[in-house]
């Protein structure tokens, strides 16, 4: 089978998937199996979706949104590196660590949320707590993985040249680290999006969750549709991002290579 | 028992057309051991697929007592390559060889008396409670050997299964299936690439030309029956046939590179 | 890392002691941070009563029959669409889409379908702890080695048999996966779905207190909840442990 002809035939069908779902959420209400207060059928979302796309006030919560999930994602990979650099190179200090990562790592960020409401209440920063207490622990984990994977000769052989820490961590840790730390950066993205939305939801903080809440109590069901589906859309977005970024930091890598290959 | 005519197979896909097989035709009577060589790369996977009915040929018939191959038949067993990956990992050895029997609803007594004879049988009695990944790679495909002999098959299809194993261990296994053989006298197909393997092993030795695939040439091996390692390898007939097959298979691969 | 017995303790206790040393020592300055002892006086007072009961319990009880239900799911679908190449050219963009939608956005849409009570939650946990089972098992269903199966066709494997010694045991390390992801989104909806609407369980008693201003027994249920994904994520490791042992065995997992 010749690539393009197989990429073809799956975009049928996979467009024949989409249509369906469409097609069955037009249906079933319109044919009365569930109530359309509580299911308005696709066409209607859809009217909802692109009136709401005219209206500045989705494009301002969609940033408020962003703006969150790359604040914090950026702040606990730029702790989450640091930390883990640190932790896995000086000799000790992962064993001492150990327990206190393995503690407070299953702990869930949502339980944070009283808190956070209480230091901030409903605004960017109970947003930024929840984010990086989640994406924290995905990135700090993978750089764990990544320092542990470097090749114990290759860095016998870096220290009888002589070379400095710091040159050791710049040219033989962090290259050897760098699949699993974009492995972390990925898994902390999908994270750190699915925990600025709820914190918007919950506590209230400016932003695209806020705004379901505010269609829901307002019994605007349409909308809460549209904005589930934005929601769906900006997360296949952050993922394809990621995994882009992914790709091109890691274009020498042989892991990737094959990927890109097979 | 094993009659394979006209065999054709080309592999079609839009904007692509592969002839993997051009006709081969030969047969297996009850009881022989016949080996197939050819140069690499010659469809001899392919060949042996459409044999055990694992892939549809485009032409021509197989037939396993006189019944045409559609699917799988029911009483065929196949020794696949890749031992590592044909046994269950998350199976014991004695679960990997039982199971067969299972589906093919052998009572329970039965079916005991066949794994414990078919380990003792390739000399893992003592592994039967282990899992594969805890055996050697000449021990896992033992396995895969007891499980098909266990099987009790009419016919038993090897494709090219010493092929990733090291030298000693692959001698070993080719004494172990002259053993078997001679025991059960199962009808056997054995592919291979390797000349010396299949002069040794064979009561026949086709050699396939290389891709379309036919028959060049359908030699009787006409070695003394009862084959040693040492002795047998080292009769002046021997070198004549593995100077003969080798030869054709020069012949084979030159067709190849000025086709 | 070869370390003895008593060493390996002081290792692994050294660490939490001076956390809680330093929490000690800066819990004097501000209102937001009891001390340790408070929160521990709080803890026992507010968990080992009948909240155990009429809070903790039920929460469990959601979580677990929803995350149950989820695994059930997933794997159901999950099979036959990574066993069928044109079911899953076909249903990948709706899967995709559903997998990247926040699970959390799907709270207050199942509270208008399945208003406020028991079910709702449940029904929260199920649709988002669903996805990922889902689209691991697909995936390892997919990827189930191709020799293995060619030996199931040979020996006359197949149906029932094919799918419980083959299909499910060859994809389980993928939906092992996909069911420690869940794991972790259970537990935040499971909360959630309480803090939303509701009179009972775990998220709704911790707002509860952060609203009464209650500072004490609002880190008492925070560290209950630490310790409640603490205790889920080890059991789950020891169930993952058994089931895959042949996996970790092989030497197939990595790092």
């Amino acid at each position: 089978m010749t690539r393009r002809d197989g990429w073809l035939s799956r975009l049928g069908y996979g467009a024949a998937g989409l249509g369906g779902l469409l097609l069955l959420i037009e249906a079933v209400p319109r044919l009365g199996l569930v109530d359309g207060r509580f299911l308005p059928p696709a066409s209607e979302i859809l009217a909802t979706l692109a009136t709401q796309l005219g209206t500045p006030e989705l494009w301002v919560a969609l940033g408020e949104t962003l703006r969150g999930w790359a604040i914090g994602l950026a702040l606990a990979f730029g702790a989450a590196v640091v930390l883990g650099v640190v932790i896995g190179i000086v000799p000790g200090l992962r064993a001492l660590t150990n327990s206190t990562v393995e503690f407070l790592r299953p702990i869930p960020s949502v339980a944070l949320v009283p808190l956070a409401t209480l230091l901030f209440g409903p605004s960017l920063g109970s947003t930024l707590m929840l984010v990086v207490y989640a994406a924290f622990w995905q990135v700090l984990i993978q750089v764990l993985y990544g320092v542990a994977a470097v090749d114990p000769v290759a860095f016998d052989t870096a220290r009888s040249y002589g070379l400095s820490a710091w040159s050791r961590v710049r040219h033989l840790v962090w290259p050897s680290a760098l699949p699993y730390v974009m492995t972390g950066l990925r898994l902390a993205a999908a994270v750190a999006f699915i925990l600025a939305v709820t914190a918007e939801l919950v506590i209230g903080s400016p932003g695209l969750g806020a705004e379901i809440q505010v269609a829901q109590s307002s019994g605007a069901v349409s909308s809460v549709y549209a904005l589930i589906v934005v929601a769906g859309l900006v997360g296949i977005a952050v993922n394809a991002a990621v995994r882009l970024l992914e790709r091109r930091v890691l274009a020498w890598h042989p892991a990737v290579r094959s990927e890109v290959a097979a | 028992m094993l009659e394979i005519s006209e065999l054709h197979k080309v592999y079609v896909s839009p904007g692509r057309r592969v002839e993997a097989i051009g006709s081969v035709t030969l047969s297996v009577g009850a009881g022989e051991l016949v080996c197939v060589v050819g140069p690499s790369g010659c469809g001899k996977t392919t060949l042996l697929r459409c044999v055990a009915g694992l892939l549809p040929a485009s032409g021509g018939e197989v037939r396993v007592n006189g019944v045409p191959v559609t699917g799988p038949p029911p009483r065929m067993a196949v020794v696949f390559q890749e031992y590592g990956r044909s046994l269950f990992p998350w199976m014991t050895v004695r679960q990997n060889v039982e199971l067969p029997l299972k589906e093919k609803r052998v009572p329970a007594a039965r079916r005991r008396e066949l794994v414990a004879g078919s380990l003792e049988s390739v000399g893992l009695s003592d592994a039967a409670g282990a899992h594969p990944w805890q055996l050697s790679g000449g021990m896992q495909q033992r396995v895969a050997i007891a499980r098909a002999v266990a099987y009790e098959p009419e016919v038993l299809l090897m494709d090219e299964p010493f092929a990733a194993v090291d030298a000693q261990t692959r001698a070993d296994l080719e004494d172990l299936i002259l053993r078997l053989w001679r025991d059960s006298r199962i009808t056997t197909l054995f592919v291979t690439h390797d000349i010396d393997e299949a002069v040794y092993l064979g009561q026949r030795v086709v050699v396939l030309s290389s891709s379309p695939t036919t028959v060049m040439e359908d030699l009787k091996i006409d070695l003394p029956a009862g084959r040693d390692q040492l002795t047998t390898r080292s009769l002046p007939r021997f070198g004549e046939l593995r100077g003969h097959v080798y030869r054709q298979i020069q012949r084979a691969r030159g067709h190849g590179a000025d086709r | 890392m070869t370390a003895s017995g008593p060493l390996k303790v002081l290792r692994a206790l050294a660490m939490p002691a001076l956390l809680v040393l330093a929490w000690w020592a800066v819990s004097g300055s501000t209102f937001y941070l009891p001390s340790p002892a408070a929160v521990a006086r709080a803890f026992a007072e507010t968990w080992l009563s009948e909240r155990l009961v009429d809070d903790v319990l039920p929460s469990a009880g959601r979580l677990l029959a929803g995350y149950a239900l989820a695994g059930l799911l997933g794997v159901g679908l999950g099979v036959p669409i990574g066993l069928s190449r044109r079911l899953r050219a076909t249903l990948e963009p709706v899967l995709e889409f559903f997998r990247a939608v926040p699970p959390p956005v799907l709270v207050p849409l199942i509270m208008l379908l399945a208003g406020i009570d028991t079910p709702m939650k449940v029904l929260v946990i199920v649709s988002g702890c669903v996805w990922p089972v889902l689209l691991n098992t697909v995936e390892g269903v997919r990827a189930l080695d191709g020799v293995l199966a060619d030996t199931c066709r040979m020996y006359g494997v197949r149906g029932v048999a094919r799918l419980r010694r083959f299909v499910l045991p060859g994809a389980a390390p993928q939906i092992m996966a996909g069911l420690r992801q869940a794991l972790s989104i259970g537990i935040i909806l499971m909360v959630i779905s309480e803090m939303f609407a509701s009179s009972s369980g775990l998220g709704f008693t911790i707002v509860l207190f952060q609203r009464q201003f209650q500072i004490a027994e609002m880190w008492s249920g925070i560290l209950l909840l630490g310790l409640l994904g603490l205790v889920l994520s080890l059991l789950f490791r020891r169930v993952e442990r058994w089931v895959l042992a042949w996996y970790y065995g092989s030497g197939a997992a990595r790092a």
